[in-house]
């Protein structure tokens, strides 16, 4: 009894003194909104970021135009289409202490416009905005449930 | 029951959520090809009953419940908390080891692991404000800005159209 | 109520979670049905089943089974349904199809006059079902959205069937009214 108890307390030790990289399985919502200054509206599906895009920006619309959940299994890339020619590559490559670590690649018929890599934990949101769609810019809301 | 208007147009209701009677059920289906009022306030009922109910279906067949039963086990979580004490009681279930006489090593093991991993904690608070939420950013077509507002518990990534002969990495 | 059941609310009652996840995989479509017929936008209905069924794991030690516990359950999620309404009356979302509003240009677009009627139909009955006293409006709900007996929604509603009918009765004539430029048919 005694040697159990001994040796499950030096596997305890050996955990606390590794670095705690586990990797999980994480879902992610990426959300493909268009901002404008046409028209005086913001959808209901994006009522969870109303407060957040009316203190970052200063446009008067915000419509969503694509919402979509992927599963990310630990270094395997997801691929969003989210709008015409573009796509978003996500890649779960850390989790640690409840953050996902999460590379992200914006493309543009095949081309990196955009390569990142962010942290993520439940509750924050990641916006990536900017580029031109339409009469307004394209924003893509990136959270993170795990 | 006489076949009046009158007095199928009070079973009409009846008849249209499938609660009559078969006796008054037949006196109505009798009565409708022969009565355009009431075949009227039929067919009212049947668009009001389209009007609040069709939406709703069509809501549901294309409702998949994201993350629904995630947010409800969230929910029961930081509704309900035990007290430190039970956590820690349950977690070691000291009681078999009292009746065996191997608390003594038990405790002194603990307080060695307590001393070893104290350091350990201390150096490396957790915290899921003080590491930037961002860890590199590149663009070879863009001019990118970041922005992180702690409060809102949001990070921007901004991207400026390029000017000519530029490339940006950060 | 069947054995399974009475199994399943037993260990939700000892606060066993999986029963409870047993019990939302049954009804959450129920469950939502209602919410969506009160409240009728898809965010908000979800925030109702999620309220529901959190509020249903404190409460269900409540439950005797003296009644059917689906009427239990409809009762908690009509209730829940209207709150949620009431407390949502004091912020407003503009709709999306306002003179001037932008088109995407990609494809994901409907005919935006098909669009703007069904929008407008939407907030019409919306509307008009909120205008509705509470106990009417759930008759309405119960009958028109989940289908139940006369005698089921006495059950839920802890009222007699003639009660259930008079409330019908002047629920459809006042929805009647307020809607009658948008249902078609004849006055009676």
């Amino acid at each position: 009894m005694k040697n159990k108890i001994l040796s499950f307390v030096l596997v305890l030790i050996l955990f606390s003194l590794l670095p705690s990289l586990t990797l999980a399985q994480v879902q992610t919502r990426v959300r493909v909104i268009q901002a404008s200054n046409v028209g005086k509206a913001i959808d209901p599906s994006l009522r969870d970021l109303h407060d957040q895009l009316g203190s970052l920006f200063n446009f008067t619309s915000y419509r969503l135009l694509r919402d979509e959940i992927v599963i990310l299994s630990p270094n395997q890339p997801a691929s969003v289409s989210t709008h015409k020619g573009r796509s978003i590559e996500i890649t779960q490559v850390g989790f640690q202490r409840n953050i996902a670590e999460l590379r992200v690649r914006i493309r543009r018929d095949g081309t990196d416009i955009l390569n990142t890599q962010v942290r993520l934990s439940p509750g924050r949101t990641v916006l990536i905005g900017g580029p031109k769609h339409g009469e307004g810019v394209v924003i893509l809301a990136l959270s993170a449930n795990f | 029951m006489k076949d009046s208007c009158s007095s199928i147009s009070q079973l009409l209701e009846r008849y249209f959520d499938r609660q009559a009677t078969d006796e008054e059920r037949s006196l109505v289906e009798r009565h409708l090809p022969i009565c355009q009022t009431c075949h009227e306030r039929l067919t009212l009922l049947e668009e009001l009953r389209k009007a609040i109910k069709a939406p709703v279906d069509e809501a549901l067949k294309e409702e998949t419940f994201p993350w629904v039963w995630e947010k409800i086990e969230r929910g029961i979580r930081l509704g309900k908390k035990p007290s430190w004490q039970e956590s820690v009681r349950s977690w070691l279930d000291l009681s078999p080891l009292l009746r065996k006489k191997v608390w003594i090593p038990a405790v002194a093991t603990a307080i060695v692991l307590a001393l070893v991993a104290s350091p350990l904690l201390f150096k490396k608070t957790p915290s899921l404000s003080a590491p930037s939420v961002v860890e590199y950013v590149e663009s070879q077509t863009y001019n990118v800005m970041v922005y992180e507002a702690e409060k809102a518990k949001v990070t921007v990534i901004w991207l400026f159209e390029e000017m000519e002969g530029e490339s940006t990495t950060s | 109520m069947n054995d399974r059941e009475a199994g399943l609310i037993s260990r939700c009652q000892q606060g066993d979670q999986d029963a409870l996840k047993e019990i939302f995989n049954q009804y959450h479509k129920k469950v939502y049905r209602i919410a969506y017929g009160v409240v009728r936008q898809r965010e908000d209905a979800l925030d109702v089943v999620q309220e529901v069924f959190i509020k249903l794991f404190r409460s269900i030690k409540n439950f005797k089974g003296k009644s059917a516990f689906y009427t239990y359950l409809y009762r908690l999620a009509m209730n829940t349904a209207i709150d949620h309404s009431r407390k949502k009356k004091k912020t407003a979302f503009l709709s999306l199809d306002e003179e001037g509003g932008f088109q995407p240009s990609d494809g994901y677009e409907k005919r935006p006059d098909y669009i703007a009627a069904q929008k407008e139909l939407e907030e019409k009955v919306r509307w008009a079902i909120d205008q509705l006293p509470q106990d009417q409006k759930a008759t309405l709900i119960y009958r028109e959205i989940e289908e139940l007996s006369y005698q089921e929604i006495s059950g839920a509603m802890g009222c007699s069937i003639g009660t259930v009918m008079s409330r019908l009765y002047y629920g459809r004539k006042k929805l009647k009214d307020l809607l009658k430029d948008m249902v078609k048919g004849g006055g009676g």
